[in-house]
């Protein structure tokens, strides 16, 4: 593994904490829902209508509760996965409500989408869980979607999923199939199979939805993300300094209620922090500036010892082309050497978070291969000093007939799934771009894709919890 | 008397709130023309800042900024032309915008309503989260051309045919036009409910509701 690689001294990230700290005691933090109010007042915190100021002791006495990593289990348990120290954990984009197809259309999201994301993260050697909204089914009704993609994530694959963060109720539906699945509400509290994305309203306040559903989850004892999205410029400072020091104080606040009302619940500190063009106001999350926000969330949260999520292959491009890849790459590359643990969004996202793409998710796929193959760094064993082979050739000479060439190579170079590394007259006889290659390649996966079975009984039991509660 | 409109519209094109108030009300104290005050002053900067905008020479700060700073005169001016029983004189139109119900996304909804300030609409924001019965009675009140309603979320888009629904029920569909917009929108959902109007950015917006009210 290679070491982290951190963009803040450690004085700059106490100015940040401290900055979190000032704002929540001397402005606060709005909390919209009743029992997350009160969880405060029992707290013996000052709440004032919805307005909440916390305390440095407070703050920093519950941060310290948050487990520094934790386990979330799958249905396969070889795809078990710890979330926090040294790992990385890949999985599909989140929340988009359009498909952009290869032709440069754009079309509504549908359960099928849904379902062929889930199975494409499933097959994928280099995406850890299938993640959760992989695509927002615009086809089935809006009470009932959240059941319909619980029910595919855990039909199409066995790699670990998310629980829908839409209040209360669905956050509960979302246990109540989990624990169909695992064996039991019990079975689940002591170890966790849910992660759910919650979200700030920034600047300052969390809603009801939200709060509900991380209110469930924590009770339930299942992990949360609690991120932040501040888009710098409007609904942050127009100050990279200034926009750490609101997120986290919006992370921060969240965290101590998770751990105000189960102690130990496992959270991950989240950022999707990222800018508003001056321009035109677009969030803009290919740039620069994310890159930043991103690596200093990883060494932000490592400094509270608890994990992290941020990144993912962003972009603001409107189709698979050059700028969607090198703002992808640079964004994932940043989440990925500076030790964020958790990488929603990694496969798929186009224009701002707004649509994903089947060629894009390919390409992100490769993209992600390629980093973790970049994460795992050097060896330094025998085989990697490579003494011997340097000697048996010796001056001039070549290493191709050599056996440590024929077996080492396969330990230490990757071959690429995507990328075109044929002679120019080989590529030429079709000339596939990119996005072309991709298009043909995600037919192949899912076409040869088998879901792993689900036992029938836990099968039939989830149906009907479904028929039921629609 | 001139040296004090030129500054008004300085002030606006500085976009300076705190000045435009401080020299809004010497135009009341002074007992100056007030409609004098809006067309020489605040109108002449804002259109000096739209252009700039179209230019590509300013940010959207700038025009925000300019946008607060017109409102604050206005707020002033207004009353006291009311008050003397002047008329203020015609402005492009009247807008009524939002964010509709169950949705708090605001920051598109807010760049809209600049732009349209920008460009010589009175515009009436009320705010995020609002129910269709509501953009309706404010656009009575205020005797709007143009509902506009912003929606985020692919499940508060139905929202927005709420608004087109309630105003067919009270047989005011003919009344205003109905401007839909917001990332999930399209012109294909403002076709299928019966919107006026669709546009992907607020340039755009502005550009439409100049061609549709000049009709
Ligand atoms: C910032 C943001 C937030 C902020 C909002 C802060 C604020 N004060 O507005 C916060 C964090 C609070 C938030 C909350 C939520 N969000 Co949100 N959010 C966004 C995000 C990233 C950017 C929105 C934005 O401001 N864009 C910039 C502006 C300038 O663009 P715009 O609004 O489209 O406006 C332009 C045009 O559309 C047009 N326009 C806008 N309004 C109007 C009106 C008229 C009349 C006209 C003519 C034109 C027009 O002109 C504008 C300027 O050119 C979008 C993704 C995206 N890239 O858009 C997600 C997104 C919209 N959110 C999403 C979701 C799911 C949510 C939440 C449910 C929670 C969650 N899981 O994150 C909550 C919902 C809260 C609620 N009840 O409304 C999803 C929606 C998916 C879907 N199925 O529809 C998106 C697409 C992200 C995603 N991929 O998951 N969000």
């Amino acid at each position: 593994m290679l070491p982290k690689y951190n963009v803040l001294t450690e004085e700059q990230v106490l100015i940040i904490h401290n900055e979190s700290i000032k704002i929540l005691e001397e402005i606060g933090m709005d909390f919209e829902y009743e029992p997350a109010l009160k969880v405060f007042r029992d707290q013996g915190l000052k709440v004032e209508g919805n307005r909440v100021h916390f305390t440095r002791e407070f703050i920093e006495g519950k941060v310290k509760l948050a487990p520094a990593e934790f386990t979330l289990h799958a249905r396969n348990p070889e795809h078990n996965l710890v979330c926090g120290g040294e790992n990385i954990i890949y999985m599909p984009g989140y929340g988009a409500p359009f498909i952009q197809l290869a032709d440069g259309t754009r079309r509504k999201s549908t359960m099928q989408d849904y379902e062929n994301i889930v199975k494409l993260a499933g097959a994928s050697k280099n995406l850890h869980m299938t993640g959760g909204t992989v695509a927002e089914p615009q086809d089935i009704p809006d009470e009932i979607r959240h059941l319909k993609m619980i029910y595919s994530s855990i039909k199409n694959s066995d790699k670990c999923f998310m629980g829908s963060a839409e209040g209360r109720e669905r956050a509960q539906d979302s246990i109540e199939m989990a624990a169909l699945l695992f064996g039991g509400k019990d079975v689940i509290k002591e170890k966790p199979v849910l992660i759910s994305l919650i979200n700030s309203l920034t600047p300052l306040k969390f809603d009801e939805r939200m709060l509900g559903a991380l209110m469930a989850y924590a009770e339930a004892g299942q992990a949360v993300v609690v991120a932040s999205l501040v888009m710098a410029g409007s609904t942050g400072p127009a100050a990279l300094v200034g926009t750490l020091a609101l997120q986290n104080a919006e992370v921060l606040a969240g965290i101590a209620l998770a751990q105000s009302i189960n102690p130990g619940t496992p959270v991950v500190y989240g950022s999707t922090s990222a800018l508003s063009d001056m321009r035109t106001g677009s969030l803009s999350i290919g740039s620069p500036e994310t890159a930043l926000f991103i690596s200093a969330s990883a060494q932000i949260a490592r400094f509270y010892g608890v994990p992290s999520r941020s990144g993912g292959g962003l972009n603001d491009s409107k189709i698979v082309d050059a700028q969607a890849g090198y703002e992808s790459m640079m964004t994932l590359m940043a989440a990925s050497v500076t030790g964020i643990n958790f990488v929603l969004h990694t496969a798929g996202i186009l224009q701002y978070f707004m649509a994903i793409s089947y060629e894009k998710f390919m390409m992100d796929d490769e993209m992600a291969g390629m980093l973790l193959h970049y994460l795992k760094g050097f060896n330094f064993d025998e085989d990697g000093l490579a003494y011997d082979a340097i000697a048996k050739v010796g001056p001039g000479g070549h290493f191709l007939t050599q056996k440590h060439t024929r077996k080492n190579h396969k330990k230490e170079f990757r071959t690429p799934q995507l990328s075109d590394r044929a002679a120019f007259d080989a590529w030429s006889k079709e000339k596939l771009d990119t996005n072309q290659r991709a298009h043909k390649q995600w037919q192949e996966v899912l076409a040869n894709y088998v879901p792993p079975a689900l036992d029938e009984n836990i099968d039939k039991k989830l149906l009907e919890f479904i028929a039921q509660r629609s | 008397m001139n040296e004090l409109f030129s500054e008004l519209k300085q002030a606006i094109i500085d976009g300076d709130e705190d000045i435009v108030e401080e020299l809004s009300q010497k135009v009341i104290d002074e007992s100056i023309n007030p409609v004098d005050a809006v067309q020489e002053g605040l109108i002449k900067g804002i259109e000096v800042v739209g252009e700039l905008w179209k230019a590509g020479e300013v940010f959207l700060p700038d025009v925000m900024m300019s946008a607060e700073a017109m409102k604050v005169g206005l707020g002033l001016l207004e009353p006291e032309i009311a008050k003397l029983g002047m008329s203020e004189g015609e402005s492009k139109g009247k807008i009524v915008l939002g964010t509709v119900e169950g949705d708090i996304h605001d920051i598109g909804k807010n760049i809209t309503g600049a732009m349209f300030t920008a460009a010589g609409y009175k515009v009436f924001d009320i705010g995020t989260d609002i129910k269709a019965e509501d953009f309706v009675l404010k656009a009575q009140e205020v005797g709007a051309d143009i509902i506009g309603a912003s929606a985020l979320l692919t499940t508060t888009m139905s929202a927005q045919k709420q608004i087109i629904d309630y105003l067919i029920e009270h047989n005011l569909k003919d009344q205003f036009k109905v401007f839909i917009g917001g990332g999930p929108t399209s012109q294909a959902y403002a076709d299928e409910i019966g919107a006026d109007g669709w546009a992907e950015s607020a340039d755009e917006a502005v550009a439409l509701a100049d061609r549709m009210l000049a009709k």
